[in-house]
């Protein structure tokens, strides 16, 4: 066991809170059931550390074994980190059936065609995610394991979600994609967040979403709280108008979590009492970010409450219903198709 | 539009009755102190609730006569005192003679700053109103702030013999902001 | 006196277990000198202690990389700094070898990184360390680590005198941007009034000027602004928001974790009070700072012994009897968190008897901190404030203060502020107590502070409230009049009404201060019973109110007498229920006798002090109404207080409306009339009042009353 095994090892031991060492460690199905019970979880992580190292020499195990357990542990706990989700664009006829082996054999080969360095372990996982972990090196060095990159690929969708990937290894990887997977393009879905389920179901539909529909729905009901007869709202139906509202843009279920929205404006200044500002030929930039532990709750909850107004603007609501937390917002005109048109008011 | 001003003395009161609008723009604590308040055995109190100033038109035939107008102010919040601020100007400057009074929460939060708890006791004296402090988070803080706006309502509504709601406002109503911060540590 | 040390250390027969095991078997009646030389033998070839010796005597330049032994040995140091900490012998060791980076830097973070003390920390090792900090070469964040060590240690260090003599050389490293916000919180800790000094006040505010208004400036300065207020005269913002970061993560889980560990064995060996319960100053953490910490020192007893001799400090812990603390009262230690003397009897007695002014500036400077940030300055909005906690701190509070039997000025400031934000439920039974214990309030005051929150929280709130008030105020009354019974002087008649504070009063600014309060309560009470339907409850409270204050003359030696208001004596008079009326009897016979006393007073000493004729014609007035009303069946006759129309009256068709009110007829004493009338004349069969009239029944009558109890009609009139 060379000293890169060693630290890559010690690194992920730091990386596991000790609760979780254990179940992970069972997961990993290498250790005997003798080797587990000499180890004592009570003791400071350090000294745990110190006893699976010495088992690894033993075992005379590499950082094969070792990445093995590092994809377990981030399969499990996803939510660090960005993630960025990317969406794959005009498949081709046979982009449907690809399955596991077939991907899997060409993934790997385009992959390594790309890269002379490189070291990739694919997993499939029950909810029929397919987990690759990527380590990168070039034409000069070895993988280099203690930065790898995460991809989950869900096959038969277009969707693929990234973490940890540097705008160097982006192409490479995009191509290695695109070819494995019989599709013709890969695109930036403006997407992205630290819950790496979250950002799943938004882009993959896989949440209660609300339907734009011109009639009051029913739930607008069930929100009135009938709680006293001598308790009256004079302003009851301001209220339940704003729920209706809120439940329009954002459903009334449970919200995937994300933790912001950014939105670039790139428009022309107006302002009549400032006339060397809206004389500028180039677009007035600035950039928007809200940022909440879960924005869409934080959202509905602002648009029901009243703090924001109603009905809510296609600015907020787009996030659900695009499917996209990063917006570029241009005047109107000829731009690029994927930015998004809002006229200034 | 003609602007509607609510009125003390528009309607008849009824019998063992009073009546109460709480105007908060949050609508967050009112729901609370409405529940508590309606659990009053001794006399029939019904609550409205608002939002703001003006109240709907439409509501100006159910609506029964107000006895009392308190104004919730959560002191972390500008916009609920400019809220407040700016609903007042929709009663009838006979309310003022004491049927309305303010109600603050949040008064010891490290994030309020102590120039608008200062103008908010300005506004309450300077209308001659009682300003009240209420805990909002515990149950035992909104069963207290109930029970001290019934006390007040009572009166307001003529349920107690020999006061008025003037008399009572006279010995409640806030005085100007004492400048008590010098003796905290000398 | 490094051998010394190591006797007294528990740790070291903890490591070596095996040898004391075997010492131990060997029976007790084995002289202490063999097993000492057994227990030397076994130390000796102990790793550890070999550990230690590398680390004392390795020399400065020993290279570092490859050097297998010296990794071996501080793994070894590691591995028991970690499960039984260090002992105090180790740590001075240990910490003169990182801190004279005899090998470099890397090993001296990783060496402060295991400094957990088992015990205690020698002051002297961190006066050392202190001093190898002035040599330089130590990095910049190596420097800020170490003293974020001596922070979270500071409480475990044996003594402080020494680290208190370079407080200077401590003060000269705030110039330093990086070090400055650990160092003045050093300094916090460690400031005495001496320590404050002009120039340190410049340089300070000098660095407030460069630095921008730093809240661990402002800390230190308030400090010394609470020292010598005549030094810093630039104004502190009451509302500070910690001051003070917690420093202590590094080492306080492992702190923690040794000192659980170590816990049973240290009861069992009963070597030490191992008591440490905070690590750094208490206030210094938001919810947790009401814990108050338990008196501690952490100088043991051996070392006391060795110590006494030598420094002549004795820390309060140690005292546990009033003897011993009058014995030691020259040279006693407080602990460094003030807050722990609350929880003290005898540490409160100190403080009583001392009069140390130093003492009770930091406990009050503390207290008042303590009280605004947790109860006025709320972070989370307050919503944990009736926590058990809360409740604890105050109740402690409020035994100190019955225990010195004065209230602390922190937490007067603190209660007026309070009660200008308070909603009149929250803590009540505790604030309402810490208000009954205020001292005197100037009348040019007592308005603005107390009556006029008060005024509106009584008549908003329930009739509950309005009792507890009532109650909260007669005890007010009751303490301020005590305190002038005990400390008016004779001559002059001024009244030093704080033992501590000394704010001087003369008598007749201490009489206006009780006029006013009676006159408030006075105005409370009227209107009061007027809202609430003349509740008897609210009556018997306020009743307990004018029983003190119908003796202030006889019982407190004030010169002053006001009579309750016609809003109280009516209700009273006409009450539903006897014992009002018997109650209200007995206050006006107290005030009877109260008055003719100060009138005979007055005619023999000729004093200055005169009751106005105005107080004797209110009295008379009552007096005459009473004795009518009750006795003589003459209400309504001209002259009184209450007076109708005679075709009025008429027109009620009472019948003999003027004996509603007697005695027999009174609603509240007419039941004691219908079962004399049984009692007298059982045979009759229909009720004639009239006949309990005559002299002969009407005697008796009187006597069945006084025979239930009534003793205050007893005493109002005197049987002839």
């Amino acid at each position: 066991m060379d000293n890169s095994t060693r630290r890559l090892l010690q690194r992920l031991m730091r990386r596991i809170p000790t609760p979780l060492l254990k179940t992970t460690l069972e997961k990993w199905g290498r250790l005997t059931v003798a080797q587990r019970q000499s180890m004592d979880f009570t003791q400071p992580k350090w000294a745990v550390t110190e006893k699976l190292l010495a088992i690894c020499e033993e075992n005379e195990w590499t950082a094969k074994q070792i990445t093995e357990l590092e994809m377990i542990y981030i399969i499990d706990n996803p939510n660090q980190g960005m993630w960025y989700a990317f969406q794959l664009m005009d498949p081709e006829d046979d982009a449907h059936s690809v399955e596991l082996m077939q991907f899997k054999e060409q993934f790997k080969s385009h992959l390594s065609e790309l890269v002379r360095h490189v070291s990739v372990k694919i997993k499939k996982h029950t909810d029929e995610a397919v987990w690759i972990r990527i380590a990168w090196g070039d034409s000069l060095s070895r993988p280099n394991h203690l930065k790898p990159t995460y991809v989950v690929h869900y096959l038969q969708t277009p969707y693929v979600f990234v973490t940890s990937l540097t705008s160097k290894q982006k192409p490479l990887l995009s191509q290695a994609l695109v070819l494995s997977t019989r599709y013709h393009a890969i695109k930036d879905a403006n997407l992205s967040g630290r819950k790496l389920t979250a950002i799943r179901d938004l882009l993959m539909r896989q949440y209660q979403q609300a339907f734009p529909t011109k009639y009051p729905s029913p739930l607008a009901e069930k929100n009135h709280t009938v709680s006293n007869p001598r308790i009256e709202r004079e302003q009851a139906g301001l209220i339940a108008n704003r729920l209706q509202m809120a439940c329009e843009a954002f459903g009334d279920g449970m919200l995937p979590q994300l933790q912001s929205a950014v939105y670039k404006l790139e428009t022309k200044f107006k302002d009549h009492t400032n006339k060397t500002m809206t004389e500028r030929d180039e677009p007035f930039k600035c950039v928007v970010k809200f940022a909440s532990t879960n924005l869409l709750e934080s959202l509905r909850h602002c648009a029901s409450s009243g703090i924001a107004s109603t009905p809510v603007t296609p600015l907020l609501s787009s996030i659900p219903l695009k499917g996209r937390n990063y917006f570029v917002i241009t005047d109107n005109g000829p731009s690029p198709p994927s930015q998004m048109h809002a006229s200034q008011n | 539009m003609k602007m509607s001003l609510l009125k003390p003395f528009s309607k008849l009161p009824g019998l063992n009755t009073a009546n109460i609008l709480l105007v908060e723009s949050e609508e967050q604590f009112q729901q609370n102190l409405a529940d508590t308040l309606v659990e009053e055995t001794a006399v029939t109190v019904n609550v409205r609730l608002a939002k703001s100033l003006p109240l709907p038109m439409e509501n100006e035939e159910s609506r029964p006569r107000i006895d009392l107008v308190v104004f919730i102010i959560n002191l972390t919040s500008e916009l609920s005192f400019r809220s407040a601020e700016a609903s007042l100007k929709y009663l009838d400057p006979g309310y003022f003679l004491g049927k309305v009074c303010f109600m603050v929460t949040n008064a010891r939060n490290a994030s309020v700053p102590t120039e608008r708890l200062d103008a908010v006791r300005k506004l309450a004296a300077s209308l001659h109103c009682p300003l009240l402090f209420a805990e909002d988070q515990t149950p035992d803080g909104v069963t207290n702030a109930a029970e001290r706006l019934l006390t007040i309502l009572k009166v307001a509504a003529g349920l107690v013999p020999m006061a008025t709601a003037l008399y009572l406002s006279n010995l409640t109503r806030c005085t100007l902001p004492p400048d008590i911060d010098q003796p905290s540590f000398d | 006196m490094a051998t010394k040390l190591n006797l007294s250390a528990p740790s070291d027969s903890d490591l070596s277990s095996l040898a004391d095991q075997t010492a131990s078997s060997r029976s007790i009646n084995r002289s202490l000198r063999v097993a000492e030389k057994e227990r030397r033998k076994n130390e000796a070839e102990d790793p550890f202690v070999l550990a230690l010796k590398y680390f004392s005597d390795v020399e400065a330049g020993t290279p570092l990389f490859g050097n297998d032994e010296f990794e071996k040995n501080l793994v070894l140091v590691e591995r028991l700094a970690y499960s039984k900490g260090l002992s105090p012998e180790a740590i001075s060791i240990m910490l003169e070898f990182a801190m004279s980076l005899r090998m470099g830097n890397a090993p001296c973070v990783r060496v402060l990184k295991c400094l957990i003390p088992t015990t205690v920390v020698p002051q002297g090792a961190v006066v050392r360390a202190v001093v190898w900090l002035g040599v330089g070469k130590i990095p910049i964040n190596t420097q800020i680590l170490f003293i974020k060590w001596v922070l979270t240690v500071f409480d475990l260090i044996d003594a402080k005198d020494q680290l208190r003599a370079v407080y200077g050389f401590i003060f000269s490293f705030v110039t330093d941007e990086n070090l400055c916000p650990f160092i003045c919180h050093l300094l916090y800790l460690l400031t005495r009034k001496e320590s404050v000094r002009v120039f340190r006040v410049r340089k300070l505010l000098e660095l407030q000027s460069k630095l921008g208004r730093q809240p661990f400036l402002l800390h230190l300065l308030s400090l010394y602004k609470v020292f010598c207020p005549e030094l810093v005269t630039l104004s502190i913002p009451s509302r500070m928001r910690s001051g003070f970061r917690n420093y202590n993560s590094p080492w306080k889980s492992a702190l923690i974790a040794v000192q659980k560990r170590n816990g049973s064995q240290v009861a069992s060996s009963t070597s030490l009070p191992f008591t440490i319960k905070d690590k750094t100053n208490p206030r210094k953490r938001k919810h947790c700072h009401l814990e108050l910490p338990v008196l501690s020192s952490l100088v043991n007893k051996q070392a006391q012994t060795e110590l006494s001799s030598s420094r002549k400090v004795v820390p309060l812990v140690q005292l546990h009897s009033l003897t011993q603390l009058l014995e030691n009262m020259h040279r006693i230690e407080l602990p460094a968190q003030m807050g722990s003397l609350l929880g003290s009897s005898l540490a409160l007695q100190y403080l009583d008897c001392v009069q140390d002014e130093s003492a009770l500036l930091r406990l009050n400077f503390w207290l008042g901190y303590a009280l605004h940030e947790e109860f006025l300055f709320c972070g989370d909005g307050g919503g944990s404030q009736t926590s058990e906690e809360a409740l604890q701190f105050l109740d402690k509070l409020l035994s100190s203060q019955h225990f010195l039997q004065e209230s602390f000025s922190s937490s007067e400031a603190f209660l007026y502020k309070f009660l200008s934000v308070w909603d009149g439920s929250l803590l009540r039974p505790q604030i309402l107590s810490l208000l009954s214990n205020i001292p005197v309030v100037p009348s040019s005051q007592i308005g603005r502070l107390l009556f006029e929150p008060l005024m509106q929280l009584f008549f908003t709130s329930s009739l509950f409230f309005k009792c507890g008030l009532m109650e909260c105020l007669s005890n007010m009354l009751l303490k301020w009049l005590t305190w002038h019974s005990v400390y008016a002087l004779e001559d002059d008649l001024d009244i030093s009404l704080n033992s501590h504070t000394s704010i001087n009063m003369t008598l007749s600014g201490f009489k206006d201060s009780v006029m006013e309060l009676v006159h408030f309560v006075g105005r409370l009470a009227s209107v009061g019973l007027q809202l609430e339907g003349c509740h008897s409850l609210l009556l018997s409270f306020i009743l307990d109110f004018y029983e003190a204050v119908c003796d202030t003359f006889l019982k407190y030696g004030l010169p002053l007498v006001v009579m309750p208001p016609p809003g109280v004596f009516y209700p009273a008079l006409f009450s539903l229920d006897p014992v009002s009326v018997d109650r209200l009897a007995f206050i006006m016979y107290r005030y009877k006798v109260n008055l003719t006393s100060a009138k005979t007073q007055e005619k023999v000493t000729e004093q200055a002090f005169h009751i106005s004729r105005q107080t004797f014609r209110e009295f008379n007035q009552y007096l005459v109404v009473m004795v009518n009303c009750l006795w003589n069946s003459k209400m309504f006759n001209p002259g009184m207080g209450v007076q109708l129309g005679e075709e009025l009256l008429l027109k009620s068709n009472v019948p003999q409306y003027w004996t509603s009110f007697d005695l027999i007829h009174h609603p509240a004493f007419m039941s004691y009339a219908v079962d004399f009338h049984q009692q007298c004349w059982p045979g009759r069969k229909d009720m004639d009042f009239n006949s309990i009239k005559h002299s002969k029944p009407w005697s008796w009558y009187l006597e069945y009353l006084y025979s239930q109890g009534y003793d205050g009609l007893k005493q109002f009139v005197p049987t002839p």
